[in-house]
């Protein structure tokens, strides 16, 4: 990736952290848009699969300073899925809204079933719910979201030469 | 170029193997050497960002609660003095400032900021910190009861569990001292989750349903007297020498916004009357209040509402407006 590339996505990184700590609580939904997924996706698939896990490491421990309970459950979701997204860049790659889409809800999904089962403090019945229920639905508003975010972000990820 | 390929993918696995081993170890680490790294963290990364939260918020509501002022204004074209809303926010105020007139002093007032992130369903985030005068393993109390304890402090802000934390525990008895238990999350499925269970109460005593339950003072986290909940029921349990209750807890912490944290000086001196004095003190700042508020027949907006002197203490206080403000009363450290 030239500067100017690693610059731009910078920035889309930091809009969407920023989204993550203003748009999320405005809009308060039960299941809800996960837009540090979507900046750790969006990194993932630009750098190699080790730099992608590191990145998610590092977004995942900040994120876990504010469960201290479940302290570096994000952190190993945010990591391995960074890792296996970045991994499968070449797969779904795709200038293609639909695929895209479908990798923001795989992502979300993945990261919410490693996040459950490494954080310990659900079972049974709630633990289900949280994996098969509420998972899904996040993944479906976080991979609507990622895909208009990918689109409103278009001009700034890959301006088009004049 | 195959060699090179191959050291990519060795160094790609490597980082993935060093990123998991550093998250397995932080998952691992104690308590007292995983708060100052979160604290760390907090300070460096999130406090901006957890500010951000706090006004949007705030915003939030205020958009939320737009919805029900235009209610409020519809309904009072046609029920002049009867606007439900209105009621209900006046007596939440009515007893968070009958709190804080009967603790005193000795406690911290805060806004509660709710997540429903994953992880974050048990927890609240304070906005006031140590600088505030707020301390580890404080209580953090409604003015309906109990609602959880500060887990982590840090200078501008805290997090505190809620009763419905997994990791919650409180010793508890009957208010009428005929049992002892201790307290902890029910943790049942659906609805049931949101329950507290009352557990190792002596056979001998039958606790029936509608008995209130309050802290007994064992430990020394939380002072004596303060409303847990209520019985519903026995729960059968496999244990043949203790019975287990359910208990409907008092406060439900998705609803808190406005709450109180006890300072150690304050849990030491005890508060068993306080709880059982708050409603003749709500009592009392009752009347000006609904006066006020309901002056010449019209509504008259909560900023135009003449302050009473608890309100300027607490305004000073608490340095922020909104319903955190109300919930002072006296403020902290007045003896």
């Amino acid at each position: 990736m030239t500067m100017a590339g690693t610059i731009r996505t910078a920035v889309a990184f930091a809009i969407l952290v920023l989204l993550h700590y203003s748009l999320r609580p405005l809009l308060g939904w039960r299941a809800e848009i996960d837009f540090l997924l979507i900046a750790l996706l969006l990194v993932a698939v630009r750098v190699r699969p080790g730099a992608a896990a590191v990145i998610g490491l590092a977004l995942g421990l900040a994120a876990d300073s504010l469960t201290p309970s479940a302290f570096g459950a994000g952190a190993l979701a945010m990591s391995m899925v960074g890792f296996g997204a970045s991994w499968l860049k070449a797969a779904f790659f795709a200038d293609n809204l639909a695929l895209n889409g479908f990798f923001f809800f795989a992502g979300r999904w993945a990261f919410a079933i490693i996040y459950v089962l490494a954080e310990h403090q659900q079972r049974g019945i709630e633990l289900a719910q949280e994996m098969f229920v509420w998972a899904p639905l996040s993944g479906a508003v976080t991979a609507i979201a990622g895909v208009i975010a990918l689109a409103v972000m278009r001009p700034l990820l890959e301006p088009q030469s004049t | 170029m195959a060699r090179a390929v191959a050291s990519g993918i060795r160094a790609d696995f490597g980082l993935l193997a060093l990123s998991v081993s550093l998250s397995l170890a932080a998952l691992a680490l104690p308590a007292h050497l995983r708060d100052p790294v979160t604290s760390l963290l907090r300070r460096v990364f999130i406090a901006p960002l957890v500010a951000l939260q706090s006004d949007a918020e705030l915003a939030r509501r205020a958009i939320v609660r737009h919805d029900a002022d235009t209610d409020a204004r519809d309904s009072i074209a046609l029920r002049a003095l009867e606007v439900p809303a209105l009621e209900a926010e006046n007596d939440r105020l009515r007893r968070a400032l009958g709190l804080g007139r009967s603790l005193g002093w000795g406690f911290v007032p805060a806004e509660a900021l709710h997540s429903r992130a994953l992880g974050e369903e048990y927890t609240l985030t304070l906005t006031r910190g140590s600088r505030a005068g707020i301390r580890t393993f404080s209580p953090v109390v409604a003015p309906e009861g109990l609602v959880g304890m500060v887990e982590t402090v840090d200078p501008t802000m805290s997090l505190a569990i809620t009763w419905s934390h997994p990791d919650f525990r409180v010793s508890a008895m009957a208010a009428d001292g005929s049992a002892f238990g201790i307290v902890k999350a029910h943790l049942g499925s659906g609805p049931e989750r949101y329950l507290l269970e009352l557990s190792g109460v002596q056979m001998s005593a039958t606790l029936s349903p509608g008995t209130e339950i309050v802290s007994s003072g064992v430990g020394g986290v939380y002072p004596r007297g303060i409303p847990v909940g209520t019985v519903i029921g026995e729960v059968k349990t496999s244990e043949g020498w203790a019975r287990t209750y359910l208990v409907q807890p008092a406060v439900k912490p998705f609803d808190v916004s406005s709450i109180l944290v006890l300072e150690p000086k304050r849990v030491l001196a005890g508060m068993q009357s306080v709880w059982a004095g708050e409603d003749s003190a709500h009592r009392t700042v009752a009347p000006p209040g609904d006066s006020a508020a309901h002056r010449g027949g019209i509504i008259i907006p909560r900023d135009t509402v003449p302050e009473t002197p608890a309100d300027s203490a607490d305004a000073a206080d608490s340095g922020a407006g909104g319903a955190g403000g109300g919930a002072g009363g006296g403020g902290r450290g007045q003896p």
